[in-house]
């Protein structure tokens, strides 16, 4: 059982490594600053 | 002008903001009644429906389901459109989901003060309700992924990866968990028994808080901070990498609700392992909200809306550090079957849960009906209610439960119990008229918010709102 949660565990590292090095390398800060601006230009109002 | 005709679809998220501000006021008046029960427990007068046992259930469904899953519902048509750019995919289906859900909550709320129970914390509902509400949730998730499926933009804004999960999690966590054999209309019996039963209903359970009142709400804060601070969120790549930390943890940590208990103790570590694991994404969020809202502290002079949502997250930190902590097992030997649970609880319910919410219905609402909101003044004397209540609720609950857990690990010098449980029991009263204090306090700054809000919208229409018109590539 031991064994069981140490790879468990290890699986779950590398998972969450492979998440960090892909959110920061794998994508270009003009694609994530355009994302993260969505929710402050998302209407147009009647005039 | 209008893009080709096209406006968000509205309504729906005002009458779900409607429906879910009845719900709080129910869910609350039914908890500071049965908050008085534990003070003066004849005031059920003999009434089985008045009785503790059966309010508390109504208060918990009410404040979760009725309140919770409204607001949740309200604000995801709201957000997803917006952030997809287009209107929501089948409307008349939100409406269905939305009416449909407040049937299912009238219903359910009946059924359990008739006495109908299935037994299983936070899961009570008999088996009809339990089909009803499948069909409304898969309702909803044809509604949102509908509409994320039609997006104009390229990218899945990260409050509706937090939505989605919310939709998704909460199906598979109900139905596995609602699998029963009916005997009656108003009887059934869980498909696992024993061992295996306890599990199961704790996955279900702390997932339950998990995705529903973390997650969910999560999403709610990811769309409506940035609304509120007029500023992008801090680290969108944090935000990504919290969503994905939060989901892989989360799922693994139910366990740590049987610790001692008759489950294997491999379980029983894996599920303190996980919890103590979901300290980095709940902070990493932490961290990202109060960064977000670093460059528009100004704002907190004026905008009561913002108060709430920047207060939610501090109770947001606290409770995501109190849970892990209370998962560990040395710890959890005190903590456990005491009122420090329900302190918890209702540190992350009322702190968090309805303090985010609060924030975004007076952002919501004005904004839906095109006016001024009615009285900063009562949003603000709300906003020093509900952390009067919150804070004195918590210290309350923080004192009896560990006096509690205390008392009952005392042994004397021939290891017997130095106090009965009736003696210790006795010994809460002034917690206990505290804690009715506390609530009644939440409470009557809720009805301070539901009038002003009401007054808002009194006599008003909602107002038309287009998508912005569509980005030309290489524009």
């Amino acid at each position: 059982m031991i064994w069981f949660l140490f790879l468990g565990d290890m699986l779950v590292m590398a998972f969450m490594a492979a998440l960090a090095v892909w959110a920061l390398w794998g994508s270009s800060d003009k694609a994530v600053d355009q994302a993260a601006g969505i929710p402050l230009n998302d209407e147009r109002r009647d005039g | 002008m209008k893009l080709n005709g096209e406006q968000y679809h509205d309504r729906v998220t005002a009458w779900l903001t409607g429906f879910a501000i009845f719900w709080s006021l129910l869910g609350m008046a039914s908890g500071v009644y049965v908050a008085a029960e534990l003070v003066w427990p004849t005031i059920d007068f003999g009434h089985e429906w008045l009785s503790y046992g059966r309010l508390r259930n109504l208060h918990t469904n009410t404040v979760i389901f009725g309140f919770g899953i409204s607001a949740l519902m309200a604000t995801a048509f709201y957000s997803v459109q917006r952030t997809c750019h287009v209107p929501l995919f089948a409307p008349r289906l939100a409406w269905f989901c939305a009416l449909g859900w407040q049937a299912g909550m009238l219903g359910g709320g009946i059924s359990l003060l008739a006495g109908w129970n299935g037994g299983k914390e936070y899961a009570e509902l008999e088996w009809p309700f339990d089909i009803a509400i499948a069909v409304i949730w898969i309702s909803f998730a044809i509604v949102f992924f509908g509409t994320i499926a039609k997006r104009r933009i390229q990218p899945i804004y990260v409050s509706n990866w937090f939505y989605g999960a919310l939709i998704i999690v909460v199906a598979m966590l109900h139905i596995v968990n609602s699998l029963a054999i009916p005997v009656t209309w108003s009887k059934s019996y869980s498909l696992f028994a024993g061992t295996q039963d306890a599990v199961v209903q704790w996955w279900y359970g702390h997932n339950a808080v998990g995705f529903l009142l973390t997650g969910g709400f999560l999403g709610m804060l990811y769309y409506f901070l940035p609304k509120h601070a007029d500023r992008p969120i801090w680290s969108y790549r944090l935000s990504i990498i919290a969503f994905w930390a939060f989901t892989y943890s989360y799922i693994w940590a139910g366990p740590h609700h049987l610790h001692y208990n008759a489950v294997p103790e491999w379980v029983q570590s894996l599920g303190m392992v996980m919890s103590l694991v979901l300290l980095a994404p709940s902070w990493a969020t932490l961290v990202n909200g109060v960064m977000t809202v670093a460059g528009a502290w100004e704002k907190l002079r004026t905008d009561p809306a913002l108060k709430f949502i920047v207060l939610s997250l501090a109770f947001y930190g606290l409770a995501t550090f109190e849970g892990p902590m209370m998962a560990i097992k040395s710890v959890n030997v005190v903590s456990h079957f005491t009122d420090w649970t329900i302190g918890h609880v209702h540190s992350g319910a009322l702190g968090w849960n309805a303090l985010i919410t609060f924030g975004t219905f007076y952002f919501l609402l004005p904004r839906l009906v095109g006016a001024e909101l009615y009285s900063t003044r009562l949003a603000n004397w709300h906003f020093w209610l509900a952390l009067a209540g919150v804070m004195l609720y918590v210290l309350a609950m923080w004192g009896a439960g560990v006096s509690q857990g205390l008392l009952w690990l005392s042994l004397d010098e021939i290891g017997e119990l130095s106090y009965s449980f009736k003696d210790i029991m006795a010994s809460m009263k002034p917690y206990y008229a505290l804690r009715m204090v506390a609530g009644f306090t939440f409470f009557a700054g809720a009805v301070l918010m539901a009038f002003n809000l009401w007054m808002t919208a009194k006599g008003r229409r909602i107002v038309c709102i287009a998508p912005p018109p569509p980005v030309r590539e290489g524009a």
